[in-house]
């Protein structure tokens, strides 16, 4: 899933500023899972920059909304109009949502509430890890499974760096080196053949080197 | 000065109600105090409304960690002040002016001390 993170209360306060009537609009999709986005976090940024606006001298009038999404444009359908009684809305979607609301809904000031961090996975309760970079071009069949765009500090196509010790990556003792782990799940399988595959050098063309990304399915398309 | 404090207790802390501590003289006018069924049910937009409502400090009063009724009520209530505390910092506030006090099932004598406490904090906070 996506994940992101609540932006300091202070950085919101800013880019509110001014601001008398205010929408936050949450998201019940991947910001949802990852507790940054979801109708409980609409709610406690809402108190938030309430709190913090009474504190200014300046009270704010916010309300609550959360879609099932903001990345299909049928969920985005009502905004506009329910938007039209405020000065701004705070989208708690990921980068995806704010983007697609200005680009869809004209009239609407639409301002992130969220950063948006990486494709991660749920290790535990609290704890999500980043697991793959979009880079539209997988190669995890050659590597066991495991990501060296996303997980190697230097997106390695063809083994580790020097700095790999004891299993560990030089940037942090705490960050298995993804190609140490490669090695072993590969020896393990018996596929050691595999790490004699040279990878071509890579084409980051589909990482969004060539610019914003489209994909078209034409048994799909209207 | 006067200052407002509110807490949050759950059903098995303190065994005497609001208006008898305050008839005793036990704890400050200013006080008041909401019963839940849990103080796991509590969510952190409670505590930053609480301040938005006027209280000057807020705190929770639960189980002792090992003795909650219903297993981590309160140490979900704990975590959840944990990150009110954060907030209220972002905030450029004292983060003292909400905590989380473990208190032992139906004393009350620690409720006032909370309560004492948190005035203090708050004094401090606005002098």
């Amino acid at each position: 899933m996506i994940i992101a993170e609540r932006k300091p209360v202070n950085e919101l306060l800013d880019m509110i500023s001014g601001v008398k009537k205010l929408l936050v609009l949450g998201c019940r999709g991947c910001v949802a899972i990852c507790s940054a986005g979801g109708d409980k976090e609409v709610g406690i940024i809402s108190a938030a920059l309430r709190l913090g606006r009474s504190r200014m001298g300046e009270p704010i009038e916010i309300e609550e909304a959360t879609l099932v999404r903001q990345c299909d444009p049928e969920y985005l359908e009502p905004l506009p109009d329910m938007a039209k009684d405020y000065d701004a809305v705070l989208s708690t979607a990921c980068g995806v949502g704010v983007n697609f609301i200005a680009d869809r809904c004209e009239g609407v000031n639409v301002l992130p509430g969220l950063n948006t961090t990486f494709y991660g996975a749920n290790l535990s309760s609290g704890e999500w890890i980043e697991m793959c970079a979009g880079c539209g071009s997988c190669v995890l069949h050659l590597t066991g499974g495991l990501c060296p765009v996303a997980r190697c500090a230097k997106s390695l196509s063809n083994g580790p760096c020097g700095g790999s010790t004891g299993g560990k990556c030089e940037i942090n003792p705490s960050v298995p080196c993804v190609w140490h782990r490669i090695y072993d799940k590969l020896m393990d399988r018996k596929e050691e053949k595999r790490l004699q595959e040279i990878m071509p050098i890579r084409d980051w063309t589909t990482a969004g080197h060539g610019g914003p990304r489209r994909r078209l399915r034409e048994d799909l398309l209207p | 000065m006067s200052v407002k404090i509110k807490g949050f207790c759950c059903n098995y802390t303190a065994s005497v109600g609001v208006e008898a501590l305050k008839e005793a003289g036990l704890v400050p006018e200013d006080f008041d105090m909401v019963r839940l069924p849990c103080t796991g049910r509590l969510e952190v937009q409670d505590l930053l409304e609480a301040f938005e409502k006027g209280a000057d400090a807020v705190f929770v009063a639960g189980c002792m960690i090992d003795t909650c009724h219903n297993m981590s009520g309160s140490k979900r209530a704990a975590k959840r002040v944990g990150y009110a505390k954060k907030i209220i910092q972002e905030l450029g506030m004292d983060q003292g002016l909400v905590e989380m006090f473990f208190v032992g099932r139906g004393e009350t004598g620690p409720v006032v001390e909370a309560v004492r406490e948190m005035v203090s904090r708050a004094e401090a906070a606005d002098s």
